[in-house]
């Protein structure tokens, strides 16, 4: 895995934590020695709407903006989202799509189906991992609240850090009446096998 | 974050700071004594982090004012005093500072002191602003010095610098971000504190003559042909303005001149495209370096100019190279041209490492493995999703109780019926299921806009303002249409704070709860608009246990809008209901229940009413208990009873 300039796009909707899911990634990627750069982007996306945000780090400095078609990983908080940011995958499908299950619908709009899904992923990648986050955290923890240290805990084996690093970045960032609960979601993101991985 | 890492840490340090907190960081490091700022995306992070910690730091004076003009008049007050003062405001704020900012450009406070940086947050693709606005422009109507950063560490490093260079010229500096800046997170290293250091050796009356010799146009001239030389010679020795890759060819024979965010993508386009080019990134905005730029530009043939969005670089630029006879191509937005097909780059909407790889490859031909083309033309069916207002949010009920209201007084008067929008959350009621917008411009216009059809037509016509904004600007349009005897309802949705910035205390609002506890005097609206002699109404929800609520809103606004037609007298109504995300911190929220049973599919409350916490699944209606924020509204709305406070 190259490193020096990795790029990671996060979709999904107005308040799920996206920018603070950045933060702790980012920080413990600083502490790391990388030069790191997120974009956030606030405002009225914030009202439900969709939002996209960028996590880039190397040994360079990187624009807070990538190029298309040069994503590392992208990673999508609810599951059609992630056709709005598609357009960042490797075209030699080496992009790791990672795509939480979580289903958000809208009233008197038809939710693009998931053979649908399923054929434009395979288009554009052969590493596509979906992962059940809100289970996962509604089961472990008792709270929706720990998806994104659900999902934390699943991306770490992409990433060079290790799962000190991210606790330590988990500590700094939650408050002690939300730590356990977070930390508990990190764990088992960690032992998460995806529900369908390449070779199914 | 908390806030207090943003003045902890020595020299040296390094930090993962927003661009905004590595800003607060280097005014605390230039000894900053005062700051004031009226929130506005993406500006607001500056103003709340000094809000929060500037007792503790020992700085002389923090506010969030009640509008940028305010906020420029009181802090350049401070400033001509003596005082290290720094100002914030995102685009348009700027609008409404000018008038003060004009007079206070031409001053010459005489301590030695005084240093005022005013931070400028623009927000190209107006991710969260009603325009695209490139302040760079008034800039050369203010004749000040701005300076431009292209990262979290520049934002630290340049705001220092513009301390310097105001401190040094008693001139103003304006320090322009973007949203992609202010809200990029990075490393920064930070450097050391320096106390707020204010002093009382000063005489404020000779400054103020100072102000009012500046009537005379030779000081004028003073003001332009002495403190602007000097600052253009600080821009043509600044490291602020940078030519890297001095030495490098490419076969091209291109430069390319760019600066801020644009020159963080730039990097990335070159190694992309396997492409090396001599940058010369410009960080003083104004005035430009002009030797440096003909020195930089006779290497060429071709030169790129890349920036957000006006032409404010480029047309310089071609100015500098016709004065000076120089030969060379200058690519970039074409400032005069207005036909879209040819340009290589768009005034309009944000750049982006692609656009611009897409720019350079027309101008060099080089294909690159990745054919980007071929990528952008992808398009895939999404959802679309518009924004939406926060589950149980006051603005809502009100649209559906305005929505219940408008419907019958059509029926009775037989009259066209018109909206003014003003800015904030309640703005989404311009889309549907709601639709109330037929004119929408800046903060503060819905009153007077709504008096300017009135005046003129048959119709009947409704101001919808937010309290906050009413205190920014709109108490004058009020005051206007109360003068003018000009028959107009105007609806107040008095939600308590600035809720679309992040939920921010305005004048009115009932700090008691809240880190500002009794430090300010809130003002009690309807006091202050009977004074006026208006007819108002106050209609309350903040306890959330009236059942009628509903009714009853929507029965006042029937009855004022059939005096404001028959009778001819403004009305105003303002509607006290406070913004849930405040209400939710103060106390756990009593969430809703369907009761499917007695639910029968009516769909009023999840495609009429549009709470988002409503969803349905297999025909089963529900509400989704992450979601709800327990306003209650969606009970007394359902013809079913169907909605209850307990889980069945
Ligand atoms: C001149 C100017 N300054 C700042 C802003 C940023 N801004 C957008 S909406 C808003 C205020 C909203 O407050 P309020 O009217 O109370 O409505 P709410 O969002 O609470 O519903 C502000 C300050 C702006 N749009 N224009
Ligand atoms: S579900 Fe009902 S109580 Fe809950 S936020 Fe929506 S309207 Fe309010
Ligand atoms: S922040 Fe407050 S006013 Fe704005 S949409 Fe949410 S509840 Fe409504």
């Amino acid at each position: 895995m190259n490193f020096d300039s990795y790029t990671i796009v996060v979709t999904g909707l107005g308040g799920q934590g996206l920018i603070r899911f950045l933060q702790i990634l980012g920080n413990a990627l600083m502490i790391k020695g990388y030069k790191v750069m997120t974009s956030e982007t606030h405002g009225l996306s914030q009202r439900g709407g969709k939002v996209s945000c960028f996590l880039r780090f190397g040994n360079k400095l990187p624009a807070p903006i990538p190029m298309i078609g040069s994503a590392d990983i992208i990673l999508s908080l609810e599951e059609s989202s992630i056709l709005d940011v598609l357009y960042y995958a490797k075209p030699d499908k080496s992009t790791n799509l990672i795509i939480s299950t979580y289903e958000k619908q809208q009233i008197d709009t038809k939710y693009p189906s998931l053979e649908y899904l399923l054929s434009v992923l395979y288009e554009n990648s052969e590493n596509i991992y979906f992962i059940p986050v809100s289970e996962i955290a509604v089961k472990h923890t008792g709270n929706l609240k720990a998806m994104n240290s659900v999902i934390l805990g699943y991306i770490l084996k992409f990433l060079p850090l290790d799962s000190n690093d991210l606790e330590e970045s988990l500590i700094q960032h939650f408050s002690e009446k939300n730590l356990e609960l977070n930390l508990k979601g990190f764990k088992e993101g960690q032992k998460l096998q995806s529900i369908l991985s390449e070779n199914e | 974050m908390s806030y207090d890492k943003i003045f902890k840490g020595k020299r040296g340090d390094e930090k993962f700071y927003l661009g905004n907190e590595a800003i607060v960081r280097g005014a605390l490091e230039s000894g900053i004594d005062v700051y004031t700022y009226y929130p506005g995306t993406p500006s607001s992070e500056v103003g709340e982090t000094f809000m929060e910690i500037f007792k503790e730091v020992g700085m002389k004076w923090v506010e969030r004012s009640i509008n940028e003009k305010v906020a420029i008049e009181v802090a350049g007050a401070a400033y001509a005093r003596g005082a290290t003062v720094m100002v914030g405001m995102k685009n348009v704020g700027l609008n409404v500072a000018s008038d003060p900012l004009f007079a206070l450009a031409t001053t010459r406070p005489k301590n030695k002191n005084s240093a005022m940086v005013i931070l400028v947050a623009d927000d190209p693709q107006q991710h969260s602003s009603a325009v695209e606005m490139d302040s760079r422009y008034f800039l050369k109507i203010f004749k000040i010095p701005a300076l431009e950063p292209s990262n979290p560490q520049e934002c630290l490093e340049f705001t220092k610098e513009a301390f310097k260079i105001s401190r040094e010229l008693k001139l103003p500096v304006i320090l322009r971000t973007v949203t992609m800046i202010s809200h990029a997170r990075s490393n920064v290293i930070v450097g050391e504190i320096k106390p707020s250091g204010i002093r009382d050796d000063f005489n404020l009356s000779k400054e103020v003559n100072v102000a009012l010799r500046l009537y005379f146009l030779e000081l004028k001239e003073e003001h332009i042909y002495n403190r602007l030389n000097q600052a253009l010679e600080i821009s043509e020795n600044s490291p602020l303005n940078k030519i890297e890759n001095e030495n490098i060819k490419n076969k091209f024979d291109l430069g390319i001149i760019t600066s801020g965010v644009s020159y963080s993508y730039v990097g990335d386009t070159l190694d992309f495209l396997e492409l090396e080019a001599p940058i010369l990134k410009i960080g003083f905005i104004n005035p430009l370096p002009e030797r440096k730029i003909v020195v930089f530009l006779k290497q060429f043939k071709q030169i790129f100019v890349i920036e957000e969005n006006d032409t404010y670089l480029e047309t310089q630029i071609l100015a500098i190279a016709h004065k000076n006879s120089l030969n060379v191509k200058i690519h970039g937005k074409d400032p005069f041209s207005y036909s879209k097909e040819n340009k290589l780059l768009s005034i309009v909407g944000e750049l982006n490492p692609t656009k611009i790889a897409l720019a350079l490859m027309k101008i060099t031909d080089i294909k690159p493995k990745i054919d980007l083309n071929q990528i952008s033309k992808k398009k895939y069916d999404t959802l679309a999703r518009n924004p939406i207002m926060c589950p149980g949010c006051p603005h809502r009920t009100t649209g559906y109780a305005l929505q219940k209201a408008i419907k019958k007084i059509k029926l009775i008067s037989g009259k066209n019926i018109y909206f003014y929008q003003d800015i904030g959350c309640y703005t989404l009621l311009a889309f549907p299921p709601f639709s109330f917008a037929n004119v929408k411009y800046c903060m503060g216009s819905s009153i007077a806009l709504a008096q300017g059809v009135a005046q003129t037509s048959e119709s009947f016509n409704i101001a919808i303002i937010g309290d906050g904004t009413f205190f920014h600007s709109g108490i004058p349009a009020l005051l206007n249409g109360i003068y003018n005897k000009t028959p107009i309802l105007v609806l107040i949705l008095d939600n308590g704070w600035i809720g679309m910035t992040g939920q921010q205390p305005h004048p009115g609002s009932d700090t008691r709860y809240y880190k500002e506890g009794s430090s300010k005097k809130a003002i009690n609206l309807e006091e202050f608009l009977n004074g006026t002699g208006a007819n108002v109404n106050v209609i309350k929800h903040y306890e959330n246990n009236d059942n009628e609520y509903f009714l009853k809103l929507s029965k006042l606004i029937y009855e004022k809008s059939l005096d404001v037609i028959n009778n001819k007298n403004l009305h105003v109504i303002i509607i006290k209901d406070e913004c849930i995300q405040k209400t939710i911190k103060r106390q756990a929220p009593v969430l809703r229940y369907i009761d499917n049973e007695l639910c029968n599919n009516c769909g009023i409350c999840y495609r009429k009413f549009l709470c988002p916490a409503i969803d349905i699944s297999e025909e089963l209606v529900y509400i989704d208990q992450n979601l709800c924020l327990g306003c209650g509204i969606c009970e007394m709305i359902c013809p079913n009873k169907a909605i209850h406070r307990e889980e069945l």
